[in-house]
């Protein structure tokens, strides 16, 4: 059986204004990857916290692995979905790289062997096991960016979602996260990339976009 | 009445306010709570958003209700455990004192709240505010939004990292609002520094004075409700004294 996340006629509107976001299929399977484009305003960002739950839909369903996120906690769908979110600052905030890495198991008080080994991995993997006892403070926006996708990997999900991940990266930078990203989906991960970069788009040419205009989301 | 001057929305608050914290005898911080919610809803407050900060604020009230009756032993004993006193008159007068008293203010700033800024910072310049300390009051209460968002943002990624926050212990969520405080505070001064910077690159304070379109004007129906409000005041005061 294949995994995946799926999204039968969800409807979602905000409290404040008349913005209302409509998506009546979508299906986000493990180990494929799919491009959410559109407009600035569109709705993108609304369409991808609505998958990984921090948004709840007013009509229709978002599943996780067959189960609705409404009947999810936040914490329960971390397990399963990491979201990156645009400015990868918000969700840095231990002093130091690896007390980054390490902040969840230090809170959970899980394993440390075995926390410790996964984060040296991660890190040396993603280019910056040089930067263990660098302030979170002092890193590139490409550094953060990593190190969020990082943390994020820590839980080991089987999703992730990234907010337009290249947003002010340069080119070296966008070339390795194009390759970061070529290797979780050669680990069987499912991950939906918010983007307006043509070269992202054009890496991924096989991938299915998924587009949303005004609020209306269609593939 | 949602439009009356702000100045007399703000002397509404000053009275408001002070009586909540002078006022310690229930039917005077009843009947102020009264006065207020006449005023919260007048005034145009945004209910939705008194009504959601209201239920923000839910557990902390019972936490405070729950304190004043457990510790103030003082007054006629209600409640009995075997022969030890639980709770006393003394003890859930003051604590429903303290909640009125903490109503009061969530009205009051959620009137503030619904006013618009330059209609305030206008105000505070008719009042020979200097424009310097008004506008920094303004940008300080926006930051109050801005660091409320940076705080959920936080506690959201850390749940989607995994962290269930209902299954943390009281110590341990302790320290991790502990931990997330922090780079909220990190991030709210880089984010005054960049304002600072911006600011002084469009020109702020370049000028002595600063001239302004929008004017706020004192009608004669805000001056009428300033004296009513007046005239209240000196006598719930009086009143408060002088007929305990």
């Amino acid at each position: 059986m294949t995994v995946s996340i799926s999204v039968t006629d969800l409807v979602f509107g905000y409290q404040k204004g008349n913005f209302t976001l409509s998506c009546p299929h979508l299906r986000l399977e493990q180990g494929k990857l799919g491009l959410i484009t559109g407009a600035n305003g569109s709705g993108k960002t609304t369409l991808a916290k609505l998958l990984c739950g921090i948004l709840r839909p007013s009509g229709g369903s978002v599943q996780i692995l067959g189960q609705a996120t409404s009947e999810l906690s936040l914490g329960e769908i971390g397990r399963q979905v990491g979201y990156l979110f645009q400015d990868p600052s918000r969700q840095l905030f231990a002093g130091t790289v690896w007390k980054e890495m390490t902040f969840v198991d230090h809170l959970l008080e899980s394993e440390q062997g075995t926390s410790t080994k996964k984060a040296q991995d991660l890190l040396d993997r993603f280019g910056l096991g040089e930067l263990k006892s660098r302030s979170t403070y002092f890193l590139s926006g490409g550094e953060k960016q990593r190190l969020a996708l990082c943390t994020i990997l820590m839980g080991e999900p089987r999703f992730l979602i990234l907010d337009e991940p290249t947003v002010g990266l340069d080119k070296q930078n966008r070339v390795i996260l194009y390759d970061i990203l070529d290797d979780l989906l050669r680990e069987g991960r499912g991950i939906a990339v918010i983007t307006h970069e043509n070269e992202l788009i054009e890496r991924f040419a096989g991938a299915p976009q998924i587009k949303v205009e005004r609020g209306q989301v269609s593939l | 009445m949602s439009r009356v001057d702000p100045r007399v929305k703000l002397f509404w608050v000053v009275l408001c306010t002070s009586g909540a914290l002078i006022f310690v005898r229930l039917p005077w911080m009843a009947g102020l709570l009264l006065f207020c919610l006449l005023g919260t809803f007048s005034f145009g407050a945004d209910r939705k958003a008194l009504r959601g900060r209201l239920a923000r604020f839910l557990p902390l009230f019972l936490l405070i209700l729950l304190v004043h009756i457990v510790f103030v032993r003082a007054g006629t004993p209600l409640l009995f455990i075997r022969e030890y006193p639980i709770v006393t008159f003394d003890g859930l007068m003051r604590g429903a004192t303290t909640l009125m008293r903490f109503f009061i203010i969530l009205c009051s700033a959620a009137v503030m709240a619904g006013e618009n800024t330059r209609r305030v910072l206008a105000a505070f310049s008719k009042m020979k505010v200097p424009y310097l300390f008004s506008f920094m009051l303004m940008i300080a209460l926006r930051f109050l939004p801005t660091f409320s968002t940076s705080f959920s943002d936080a506690l959201i990624a850390l749940q989607l990292r995994g962290v269930e926050l209902k299954r943390l212990s009281l110590v341990k969520k302790l320290r991790l609002y502990r931990d997330l405080l922090l780079p909220v505070v990190a991030d709210a001064v880089v984010k005054s520094r960049v304002l600072a910077v911006v600011m002084e690159a469009r020109g702020f304070g370049a000028m002595p004075r600063r001239t302004s379109y929008l004017e706020v004007r004192m009608t004669l129906r805000d001056w009428v409700l300033t004296g009513v409000l007046f005239v209240l005041g000196i006598v719930a005061l009086g009143g408060y004294y002088f007929f305990p």
